[in-house]
């Protein structure tokens, strides 16, 4: 069996497991028939959004490694990981100080937050673009983007402090930093579903222009791509992805990292076998965190964040002094 | 002439720095035609405008059809490009980066066709590549990867190929091979434009020349007129010594 199929396997196995122990592991007891249909419910909501989320952020990570031909980019190097995370915690003091009680039910707060991390995203996005213009190359992008996110990691800390005058606000918000798909429902997997599906489906479309790409940008032109129109979809793709995996799990970290990197040698490193891997990797990945979170010895639950960086770091760290090792990275 | 590429008042340059000023050349289908010139004498440059790859005005023509009115698309199905060097540090097999040649031919979604297919075992057998299909293309010998390079230009199935230096850092054995397969081109109808280096190379391998200096053409024609002791001494500033050099040829060629 060639290593691609035996990844697949891993991958499936993992993907089953991860709905198993998802549905099956948590505070509620499911013997008790009054209650074990509601506790399903919320876990089924809880795995499908945490799948939802790490999809989204795995198939970003494949987006911009491609984008920027390096194995080591990560979706939160546009800075659009930031801004949305800004974003949503904006809304979230928005929602508490000035909102809550003014507007109409149809604007539910479980909508209003998502749409906070979006707008966040989205207007990342916007800033990043206008600097970088149409002819910049990738390093100027890649500058803007990390500058971006530490301007946003700036704000959003002055924010948090100011939100520790209240008590609850600030809890709320550092909860929302932190990351976590417990109390996160069918609002969110409706906002989030359609977005991942539709963009993994475009991901895939730009495969084999992110594939000529490996090559150089020169290169991918002289060979047919539009190497500026590529840019510019990819990056508002991963823009629209980190926003929507924010919205729905906060700062989930190093999955984007780390999920792409871990499949390339098994799976290859054309983007039509990267993609759907990474999909279900990803989408394993984190609902296997968001497990752990519910099991591990904390006082209430560990955040999901914590979780993902906590397992992401020591294996993209072995993985990297491996390659290191092997001459693979410079 | 309307069979090959031809050039006029062709001018380009890096922001207000003129690389390039009102160049203009023939490079007829059959024929090899080498551009020479000193460092910096806008060479690759040229062939990057030709290629659309840089901003440039004047006309550029293919066969009687102008390039500027092309698609990325269509204008890499018609016009090919081999780099000195590439960038290309992914682990692709030598058979998946010939298949990088086909991307003009395929829509977003569609996978890989018989006509595919077709092109690219024709890429790897012309370049002798072929059994090195399933190797890593970045562990091969510069020689090997230079010939899958050019490979990866023929998939494309254009009819007009150009390529920067293709030789510059090669043996010479695997100099002779990449212009034995550049000639069999020529001969299947091929218009084929190369940077050369060596002087005495482009004597012996090509059959039309154009000698750049300051990103003017200075001369232009058969390489036998073009590389002449005036032309070389203003160009180069050097002098040509006839018949001092060495020759090679692969075993099994006429002398």
């Amino acid at each position: 069996m060639s290593r691609s199929a035996w990844a697949w396997m891993v991958l499936i196995v993992a993907f089953l497991a991860a709905i198993g122990m998802s549905l099956t592991v948590g505070d509620g007891d499911l013997s008790d028939p009054a209650l074990r249909e509601t506790f399903l419910k919320l876990r089924w909501w809880r795995l499908a959004n945490s799948m939802l989320a790490g999809a989204a952020l795995a198939v970003g990570g494949v987006l911009v490694q491609g984008l920027f031909r390096n194995p080591l980019a990560s979706p939160s190097i546009l800075g659009t990981t930031s801004g949305a995370s800004l974003g949503g915690m904006m809304m979230l003091l928005l929602w508490n100080t000035t909102l809550v009680g003014n507007v109409p039910a149809w604007m539910p707060y479980e909508l209003m937050l998502p749409l906070g991390c979006l707008l966040g995203a989205w207007l990342a996005l916007f800033i990043l673009m206008l600097v970088t213009g149409r002819k910049s190359g990738l390093v100027t992008v890649l500058l803007t983007g990390f500058i971006l996110s530490s301007f946003f990691v700036a704000i959003g800390g002055l924010l948090m402090s100011l939100a520790q005058e209240n008590w609850e606000l600030g809890r709320a918000v550092v909860a929302f930093t932190l990351g976590g798909v417990d109390s996160k429902g069918a609002t969110h997997v409706a906002l989030a579903l359609p977005m991942v599906v539709i963009s993994a489906i475009i991901a895939m479309g730009w495969g084999r222009h992110l594939d000529a790409m490996l090559a150089g940008e020169e290169e991918a032109a002289s060979l047919g791509v539009d190497v500026h129109q590529v840019r510019r979809w990819v990056i508002v793709w991963t823009a629209s992805l980190t926003g929507a995996a924010v919205a729905i799990g906060g700062n989930i970290a190093f999955v984007g990292l780390v999920v792409p990197h871990v499949l390339r040698p098994f799976v290859g490193v054309k983007h039509r076998r990267l993609l759907p891997a990474a999909l279900v990797g990803g989408a394993a990945f984190v609902a296997w965190a968001d497990v752990l979170t519910r099991v591990l010895p904390a006082k209430g639950q560990i955040p999901l964040g914590v979780v993902t960086g906590l397992i992401g770091a020591p294996v993209f760290l072995f993985l990297l002094a491996r390659a290191a090792r092997e001459g693979r990275v410079a | 002439m309307n069979q090959g590429l031809s050039i006029q008042a062709l001018s380009a340059g890096y922001g207000k720095t003129p690389v390039l000023q009102g160049v203009g050349f023939e490079a007829p289908r059959g024929q090899i035609t080498a551009l020479l010139g000193p460092n910096g004498s806008g060479k690759s440059t040229l062939l990057k405008s030709i290629l659309g790859l840089m901003p440039s005005q004047g006309s550029l023509r293919l066969d009687g059809v102008s390039l500027r009115s092309l698609s990325p698309l269509q204008r890499a199905q018609s016009i090919a490009y081999v780099p000195q060097r590439t960038v290309l540090t992914a682990r692709l097999s030598v058979e998946e980066v010939v298949d990088l040649g086909r991307f003009a031919h395929r829509g977003p979604f569609s996978l890989r066709s018989q006509e595919d297919a077709h092109a690219v075992e024709d890429a790897l057998v012309r370049t002798g590549v072929d059994t090195l299909r399933e190797r890593i293309f970045t562990e091969l010998s510069g020689g090997e990867r230079q010939r899958v390079l050019l490979a990866r230009a023929l998939a494309t199935g254009a009819k007009a190929l150009l390529l920067d230096e293709p030789t510059s850092a090669l043996d010479v054995r695997q100099v002779l091979t990449i212009h034995r397969v550049l000639r069999e081109l020529a001969q299947d109808g091929c218009c084929i434009v190369v940077v050369l280096h060596g002087l005495a190379e482009a004597r012996k391998n090509s059959d039309r020349a154009v000698l750049l200096s300051q990103g003017v053409i200075v001369q232009e024609g058969l390489v036998g007129d073009v590389l002449q002791a005036d032309s070389i001494r203003s160009v180069y500033g050097v002098e040509l010594v006839e018949g001092g050099a060495l020759g090679f040829r692969l075993p099994g060629e006429g002398p």
